[in-house]
C-alpha cells in the first residue's frame, strides 16, 4: 500500500511540475524561475531596473 | 519620439499608431526642464496625457518646489505628483487617467509644425525651440533652492566613488562585502538553520517510509527531497545577497559602476552599456543577455551577449558557495575571486572576439543619467529579494526538482531497466562517462559523477549541487555546520568523497562557471544575437574558454602546491587547449586575410576614381 502511495506521490509530483511549465509558457513567460520575477512582465530585461535607466541614457 | 533601440521603436510605434486611450508620461520631476521635453512632444499627438511627477519626495528634502496646478493649465493636462517607491500618488494618477481617457486631449501647448526631418541644421533649431519653449514653463512653475551647477554632498561623493583610480578599487572592496555578507557572515548562519529545518523534514519522510520500498524510498527521499534540500538550502545565501545588490542599486551607487567601467570597456571594444547587462547577469543571465538590446552597435550588442554569462550569475551562488565553503575556510575570497576573473574574462574575449571579427577601434560616447544619492529604502529591498526568492523556489521545486528526479532514476536504472547493481551500471554512469574522460586534464580523476553533474548543469547550474547530492552519497549535508566543522581546514573528508583535490575543486567550480550557462541564457543569446554563427561561436568561446582557464588552474595549481600531476592527461589537456588556440589563430588570420584583401580593393577603387576624375 505504501509503495502504491509513494509511486503516487512521485507521478503527482512530475505531472504537476510539467503541468506548472506548460501552464509558464503558454502565459508567455520566458523564463521561469528568473530572479528578475515578474519585474519585467515575463518579458525579460525589458523592464528592469537598469534597463529602465539605460533607456534615458 | 525618435527612436534608437528595438524596443524604443516598439513603444513609439505603439503610441503612434495604435490610438490609445489615455498615456501616462511619468516625469523625473528632480529633472524637469530636460523631461518635458518629452511630454510636449506627446501632447502634440492628440492622445490624452496625464503626468506624474515622480520623485517628488526627493524634490520636498531638496526645497524645490513645483506649482502643479500653473503646470497642469500650462500642459493643458493632469499633473500629479507621484512617489514610486511608496506607491504616492498612484491612485490619483490612475483615477485622472480614467477621467481623462473618458475626453479628448486639449490643444497642445506647443506645436512644431511640419519640417524636413532629413536636415540636421532643421531639426537641430526645432528642437533648440522646443527646449526654449520648455525653460520658460519650467522658470515660471518651479523654485529650486539648490541648482544643477550647485556643487553638493552627492557631487563630493562621485568625485570619490567615480574616481579614475579610486572607482575600481573601490568597487572591489564593495563586492567583496557584499559576498562577505551574503556567504560569510550572516548567509550562512541562516542557512545552516534552514539546512537544519529541511533535513528534519527529510529525516521525518525517511522514517515514514521505513518500510516501503528502499527503491522508492531512496528515489522520494534521497532524490527528490535530497536535492532539492541541497539547492534550498542555499537560499539564505542568495536572498542576502539580492538584498544588498538591490540596496546598492536604489542608493544609486550600481549606475555609478558602469560610469567607473565605461573607459575601461571602450578600450576593448565594448559599449559604456555593456555594463549594464553585465551587473544584471549578476542576478540572472537571461535579463542580462537580453538588456543588451538597448546598444545600438550590432557588433558590439552581439559581443556583449556573447560575454555577458561570464559574470556567474544568482544561479551560480549555490556552486560558488558549496565548492568555497566546503574545500576554503574563506567563502568571501572565492566568491569574489569567481567575479573578478569573469570581469578579467570579459575584457579577454571582447579583445578576442574584436580580433575574430576584424574591429577597428573607434571613438564612442557613453551617456547615462546619474540618480542622486538617497538612502536605500530597505522595504524597498526586502520586497526586492522575497520576490527573487521566491522566483528561485518555483525553480527549485520545478525545473530542479524534476532533474534531480530524473538523475535519481537514470542512477538507479541500468538500460535494461533494472535496478543497477552497482552505480557505475546505471543510466547515468554510461552517458556521463564520456564526458567524464574530457574533465580528467581538470580535476585528474575519472568521475561520472562530476561530469553528469556539469552536464545537468546545463538545464540550469543549481542542478550542479543537485546532482553532486544526489550521485555522491553523504554530499547532501555539506553545508551542515557540524560537518563543516570537522572538514575545516584541509576538507579531508569532502576530497575523500569527491575523490579531488582543493586545486581541482577550484578548477572544476571555474569550469562550471565560464562554461556556456543554462539552456535559458543560451536561447536568450539566440534572440539578441539573431545569428547562428555568433551564437555557436559563442557557445565555442565559452566553452573553450571554461576548458582552457580550468586546464590551467589545475595544471599550474597541482605543480606550484607540489600535488601529484596526472601527466597523461596534463598533455592530452594540453593538446585540446592547443587545438581550440588554434582554431582561434586560423579564424583571426582568416580575418586578417579578409580585411586585408577589402582595404587592397577600398585603394584600388580610391585611385580608379582619381584617376577618372583626372582625365
Amino acid at each position: 500500500m505504501k509503495n502504491a502511495i509513494v509511486s503516487l506521490v512521485l507521478i503527482g509530483i512530475a505531472a504537476a511540475i510539467v503541468w506548472h511549465l506548460i501552464r509558464a509558457k503558454q502565459r508567455g513567460e520566458t523564463c521561469i524561475g528568473c530572479p528578475y520575477a515578474k519585474q519585467c512582465g515575463g518579458k525579460c530585461g525589458s523592464g528592469s531596473i537598469a534597463a529602465d535607466r539605460e533607456k534615458h541614457s | 519620439m525618435s527612436p534608437f533601440t528595438g524596443e524604443e521603436s516598439i513603444t513609439s510605434s505603439y503610441v503612434m499608431q495604435e490610438n490609445p486611450d489615455v498615456i501616462i508620461n511619468i516625469v523625473d520631476a528632480t529633472n524637469l526642464s530636460r523631461s518635458l521635453f518629452f511630454t510636449t512632444q506627446l501632447l502634440e499627438l492628440g492622445v490624452p496625457v496625464v503626468v506624474a511627477l515622480n520623485k517628488s519626495d526627493l524634490n520636498e528634502k531638496k526645497g524645490t518646489k513645483i506649482d502643479t496646478e500653473a503646470l497642469s493649465q500650462k500642459l493643458g493636462c493632469p499633473v500629479i505628483n507621484t512617489v514610486s517607491t511608496a506607491a504616492g500618488g498612484l491612485k490619483a494618477v490612475v483615477q485622472a487617467a480614467v477621467a481623462q481617457a473618458k475626453g479628448a486631449q486639449s490643444v497642445p501647448p506647443y506645436l512644431q509644425g511640419d519640417i524636413d526631418l532629413t536636415d540636421k541644421a532643421v531639426v537641430e533649431a526645432a528642437d533648440r525651440r522646443r527646449f526654449d519653449f520648455v525653460n520658460r514653463i519650467v522658470k515660471e512653475v518651479e523654485t529650486r533652492r539648490v541648482f544643477t551647477k550647485d556643487k553638493n554632498f552627492g557631487d563630493k561623493i562621485d568625485a570619490v566613488l567615480t574616481n579614475k583610480w579610486l572607482g575600481i578599487p573601490i568597487f572591489a572592496v564593495v563586492m567583496f562585502l557584499v559576498f562577505q555578507i551574503s556567504q560569510v557572515w550572516v548567509g550562512t548562519p541562516l542557512a545552516d538553520i534552514l539546512v537544519g529545518w529541511l533535513e528534519s523534514f527529510q529525516g521525518w519522510a525517511g522514517g515514514l517510509l521505513a518500510d516501503a520500498s528502499p527503491l522508492l524510498s531512496a528515489i522520494l527521499v534521497d532524490g527528490v527531497i535530497g536535492g532539492v534540500v541541497a539547492v534550498v538550502g542555499f537560499l539564505p545565501l542568495v536572498m542576502v545577497m539580492y538584498f544588498l545588490i538591490a540596496l546598492l542599486e536604489d542608493c544609486g551607487y550600481m549606475v555609478r559602476v558602469a560610469v567607473v567601467l565605461d573607459p575601461i570597456f571602450k578600450k576593448v571594444g565594448l559599449s559604456g552599456k555593456s555594463v549594464i547587462p553585465f551587473v544584471i547577469t549578476v542576478g540572472c543571465a537571461v535579463p542580462g543577455i537580453m538588456a543588451s538590446r538597448t546598444i545600438r552597435n550590432e557588433r558590439e550588442r552581439r559581443a556583449t551577449a556573447m560575454l555577458a554569462p561570464f559574470m556567474p550569475c544568482g544561479a551560480k551562488i549555490p556552486v560558488i558557495a558549496l565548492f568555497a565553503g566546503v574545500f576554503f575556510n574563506d567563502a568571501g575570497w572565492v566568491s569574489t575571486l569567481m567575479y573578478l576573473s569573469g570581469i578579467v574574462l570579459i575584457f579577454l574575449g571582447a579583445l578576442l572576439v574584436n580580433k575574430i571579427a576584424g574591429y577597428k577601434a573607434r571613438k564612442s560616447f557613453f551617456i547615462i543619467e546619474l540618480p542622486e544619492y538617497k538612502i536605500p529604502s530597505f522595504w524597498g529591498a526586502f520586497k526586492s529579494m522575497c520576490s527573487r526568492g521566491w522566483a528561485y523556489i518555483v525553480k527549485a521545486a520545478t525545473i530542479i526538482l524534476l532533474c534531480n528526479m530524473a538523475v535519481q532514476l537514470m542512477q538507479t536504472f541500468t538500460w535494461g531497466l533494472q535496478v543497477a547493481e552497482t552505480a557505475q551500471a546505471s543510466i547515468l554512469a554510461s552517458i556521463a562517462l564520456p564526458f567524464a574522460y574530457l574533465l580528467v586534464p581538470i580535476v585528474g580523476v575519472l568521475s561520472w559523477q562530476l561530469a553528469a553533474a556539469a552536464v545537468t548543469g546545463f538545464i540550469a547550474k543549481e542542478n550542479v549541487v543537485g546532482t553532486l547530492a544526489v550521485c555522491f552519497v553523504g554530499l547532501e549535508n555539506l553545508i551542515n555546520m557540524e560537518e563543516l566543522v570537522l572538514l575545516e581546514g584541509a576538507g579531508a573528508e569532502v576530497a575523500g568523497i569527491m575523490a579531488i583535490t582543493k586545486v581541482a575543486a577550484l578548477a572544476y567550480l571555474m569550469f562550471n562557471l565560464y562554461t556556456p550557462p543554462c539552456f535559458a541564457a543560451i536561447g536568450a543569446m539566440n534572440a539578441e544575437m539573431k545569428s547562428a554563427k555568433w551564437v555557436w561561436g559563442g557557445i565555442g568561446l565559452q566553452l573553450a574558454t571554461g576548458y582552457t582557464i580550468a586546464y590551467l588552474v589545475y595544471t599550474i595549481g597541482t605543480i606550484v602546491t607540489g600535488g601529484p600531476l596526472n601527466v597523461g592527461a596534463a598533455i592530452g589537456g594540453l593538446a585540446a587547449v592547443l587545438a581550440m588556440a588554434g582554431v582561434v589563430i586560423t579564424l583571426i588570420m582568416k580575418t586578417n586575410k579578409k580585411l586585408k584583401e577589402e582595404y587592397a580593393l577600398s585603394s584600388a577603387k580610391q585611385i580608379t576614381v582619381q584617376i577618372g576624375a583626372g582625365s
